[in-house]
C-alpha cells in the first residue's frame, strides 16, 4: 500500500462511515462490499475490516480520539480498529484501580495505577496489532488494530461492510478477529479490484465459527489466588 | 440475643465506614459482614470438643451475624502491592478480630511474556480453585469444598514464594503458563488436625494468630497456633498453573514442609508433624453460563520419631457444576474424602475416616452491596475417634444456612 499523508485541497464529501469523519478525502464514486459469512452462512458481527489500497493514495493525517474504557475488570469495547495516528483514551470507569500496559511491538507502553480519566490519549502511530493488557487482572486482554489505510470498519450484525466513496483501484481487503480459528493464516486476506460504476464485493468464508466468548458471563468480583 | 445485637451493631458500623471503592481489589478498604440463618443436626465440630463435620451443630443454630471480614489493599512505587486480610467469627475465635493472610507482591510491569512475581509474609498457596472472592472466599457457595476447607484450616504460606508467568495472550497465542515455587516456615502442625479429626467441610479459616482446637484436650483436638515452629527446616512447594483462553485452568502443586518427626519441643508440647501432599485441579467454562471445577489432594503426614512414627494418609476430590444466569447461581458439588492410619502396630486401633458429603446453592445479588445465598449440605461420614467420645463413628450431618451478606 502507498498511502501518503499529507494535506489535500478539496471538499470534504460524506464519509463512508463513521470512523471516517475525520479523513478529509476527495469524493469518488466506487462501491466495495464486504461480508464475513460463518460456516452455516450467517453474517459474522465484529469482524475487523481492512481495505487497504495497492496504488498512492494521498490522505490526511488523522487528529482524533477513540475510548477504550475498563468496565468490570473488561476493556470496552475489547476491540478497536483505528487509522494511525489515532490516539486511543484508557478512562477506568471501575472502582477499582487498574494498570494499563501493551509490550507489543507496533506500541510499547505504560499507565501506572489509576481510577477515573488519569491520562492523556496514547498515540498509536505504526500500523500492526497492539494487544493490550491489566497487569493486576490478567484476564483483561483487549486489541487495537492500527492500520494506515482510512477504510476500515468492524462488521455489523449482519457481516457486512459497504464502503460507497472509495477510490477505483486495487485492494487487499483484510479480516481479523482475535477470536478467530481458522487452519489459515489470520487475518484472512483478498485482493480486490474496485472500479466506478460497477460495485465490488469480497465475501470471506469462515471455515470454523468464532471461539465463543466466555467473558460477559465471568462474575467480576473474582480475583486471582 | 445480646451478642447478635451486639454483633450486629458492629457489622453495621463497620460497613458505614467512609471508605473507597466497593470491591477494593487495588488500593482502598473493603469489608463485608453475613447475616445467617442456620439449622443444623451436626455434632459437634472440632471447635467445641467434637468431632463432627461441619462448623455449625444443633446447639449452634439460629440466628448470628458472621465473617465480619476486612481487607485493606494498597500500592508502593506502582509495582509493590500489600494486602491484609482480617476477619471475626460469631464462634469460639480465640482473638475478637484476626488475621488470615498479610503479604506483598511484588509485580513489575511485563516488558515482554516474561513476568515474574514475588510475595512475602502470609498468604494461601494457589491450590484451591473455588475461592476466588476477596478474603479467599468461595464465589459458588458459603461452605467450600472438603479440601479447600482443609487448605484452609492447616495451611498458610509463611515465607516467599516466586511465580514466573508467560504472558502467551500478549502474543498472539490461546494459552499462558506459569511455574513457581516457595520457601517457607512455621507450619510444623499442619497435619495435625487431619490426622486428630479428619476431613471437615465450613467456611471457617484459621487465622495467624489465633489457636487451633481445645485447650487440654486430650483424645481430641490440642490447642495449637497456626504459626508453630520447632526445628527451623524450611519447607517448600513448587507449582504449575496452564490457562487456556478465559475457559479452561489446570494447576498442580506438590507441598512438602519437611518437618523434622524427631524434633519435640517441650516448650508447648508439640511435635513437628511431617506433611507432603500433591494437588491438581482444573476450572472450566465451557460456556458463559457454565463452570466446572474440579480438584484432587492426596498426602500424608507423619509424627514421632523412627522408632515410633505415625502416618496418616488422606486423600479427598470434588467436582462442582455451576451455572450462572446475570445476578443468580446455582450450584452442586460432590464431595468424597478419606483418611487412614499407618501406625507401627495396631495399638491405636482403626482411625479410618471415611466419607462424602453433597453441597447445593442458590445465590443472588441483590445489588453491589447485598448479595443473599441459600445452601444445603449434607455429610455421610464414619470416624472411629468418634467413640472415644461418646459419639457414634458414623454420622449423616446437615446443615442449612441462609445467608444475606453486605458488601461494603
Amino acid at each position: 500500500m502507498r498511502i501518503h499523508f499529507k494535506q489535500r485541497p478539496g471538499r470534504c464529501p460524506t464519509a463512508v462511515s463513521l470512523w471516517l469523519l475525520a479523513a478529509c478525502a476527495p469524493s469518488y464514486a466506487a462501491e466495495l462490499n464486504v461480508s464475513v459469512l460463518d460456516p452455516a452462512g450467517h453474517g459474522s458481527a465484529g469482524i475487523v475490516l481492512l481495505a487497504e489500497p495497492q496504488f498512492d493514495l494521498p490522505v490526511k493525517r488523522v487528529s482524533r480520539t477513540v475510548i477504550m474504557d475498563q468496565r468490570q475488570k473488561q476493556f470496552v469495547p475489547n476491540i478497536l480498529v483505528i487509522q494511525t495516528g489515532t490516539g486511543v483514551d484508557f478512562p477506568n470507569s471501575d472502582q477499582i484501580e487498574h494498570q494499563v500496559y501493551s509490550f507489543s511491538p507496533a506500541k510499547t507502553f505504560q499507565l501506572s495505577l489509576y481510577a477515573g480519566h488519569k491520562y492523556p490519549p496514547i498515540v498509536f502511530d505504526r500500523a500492526g496489532l497492539v494487544v493490550i493488557g491489566c497487569n493486576i487482572h490478567d484476564q483483561m486482554i483487549g486489541y487495537i488494530y492500527i492500520t494506515d489505510s482510512p477504510y476500515f470498519a468492524r462488521s455489523d450484525d449482519a457481516g457486512k461492510w459497504a464502503v460507497h466513496d472509495l477510490p477505483p483501484g486495487n485492494y487487499r481487503i483484510t479480516a481479523w478477529h482475535p477470536r478467530m480459528q481458522e487452519p489459515a493464516a489470520t487475518p484472512l486476506q483478498m485482493p480486490v479490484s474496485v472500479a466506478e460504476g460497477t460495485p465490488a464485493s469480497a465475501v470471506f468464508h469462515l471455515t470454523k465459527p468464532l471461539r465463543p466468548s466466555r467473558e460477559d458471563g465471568a462474575d467480576k468480583r473474582w480475583t486471582d489466588y | 440475643m445480646d451478642r447478635l445485637l451486639s454483633r450486629l451493631a458492629g457489622a453495621v458500623l463497620t460497613l458505614s465506614l467512609p471508605a473507597t471503592p466497593a470491591v477494593a481489589d487495588y488500593g482502598g478498604f473493603d469489608a463485608s459482614a453475613d447475616l445467617l440463618a442456620v439449622s443444623s443436626n451436626g455434632t459437634p465440630s472440632f471447635l467445641d470438643n467434637g468431632l463432627g463435620d461441619l462448623r455449625f451443630d444443633s446447639s449452634h443454630q439460629g440466628l448470628q451475624v458472621d465473617n465480619l471480614r476486612f481487607g485493606y489493599r494498597t500500592s508502593v512505587a506502582d509495582i509493590v502491592h500489600f494486602d491484609v486480610e482480617a476477619v471475626s467469627y460469631a464462634d469460639r475465635q480465640s482473638n475478637p478480630i484476626d488475621l488470615t493472610e498479610a503479604f506483598a507482591e511484588i509485580r513489575p510491569f511485563p516488558s515482554g511474556p516474561w513476568r515474574s512475581r514475588i510475595k512475602l509474609g502470609a498468604f494461601y498457596a494457589p491450590i484451591s480453585l473455588e475461592n476466588r472472592l476477596q478474603g479467599w472466599r468461595s464465589a459458588y457457595s458459603l461452605s467450600p469444598s472438603a479440601i479447600n476447607t482443609w487448605v484452609g484450616e492447616e495451611l498458610r504460606t509463611f515465607g516467599a514464594e516466586y511465580e514466573l508467568d508467560w504472558l502467551g495472550r500478549q502474543r498472539g497465542h490461546d494459552w499462558e503458563f506459569g511455574i513457581g515455587g516457595s520457601l517457607y516456615g512455621w507450619n510444623e502442625a499442619a497435619g495435625q488436625l487431619m490426622a486428630e479429626r479428619g476431613w471437615a467441610i465450613h467456611d471457617r479459616q484459621a487465622t495467624l494468630f489465633g489457636k487451633i482446637g481445645q485447650p487440654n484436650s486430650e483424645t481430641i483436638v490440642d490447642e495449637r497456633l497456626l504459626t508453630s515452629e520447632g526445628d527451623g527446616n524450611v519447607g517448600y512447594y513448587v507449582n504449575a498453573t496452564a490457562r487456556y483462553l478465559d475457559a479452561l485452568e489446570l494447576r498442580a502443586l506438590h507441598y512438602d514442609n519437611r518437618a523434622d518427626t524427631s524434633q519435640y519441643s517441650a516448650s508447648d508440647n508439640q511435635f513437628p508433624w511431617r506433611t507432603q501432599f500433591d494437588s491438581a485441579g482444573l476450572r472450566w467454562t465451557p460456556t458463559r453460563y457454565w463452570t466446572v471445577i474440579s480438584q484432587w489432594l492426596s498426602g500424608r503426614t507423619c509424627v514421632g520419631d523412627e522408632d515410633e512414627q505415625y502416618c496418616w494418609h488422606f486423600d479427598s476430590e470434588f467436582l462442582l457444576l455451576s451455572w450462572q444466569l446475570g445476578a443468580n447461581r446455582v450450584s452442586g458439588r460432590y464431595d468424597r474424602f478419606e483418611m487412614h492410619q499407618s501406625s507401627p502396630d495396631d495399638e491405636t486401633g482403626d482411625y479410618t475416616n471415611r466419607g462424602h458429603g453433597w453441597m447445593l446453592s442458590y445465590q443472588r445479588d441483590i445489588n453491589r452491596h447485598l448479595s443473599v445465598a441459600l445452601e444445603f449440605l449434607q455429610i455421610d461420614s464414619s470416624f472411629n475417634g468418634r467413640l472415644e467420645i461418646g459419639q457414634p463413628a458414623v454420622a449423616s450431618e446437615r446443615e442449612l444456612e441462609l445467608a444475606a451478606r453486605l458488601q461494603l
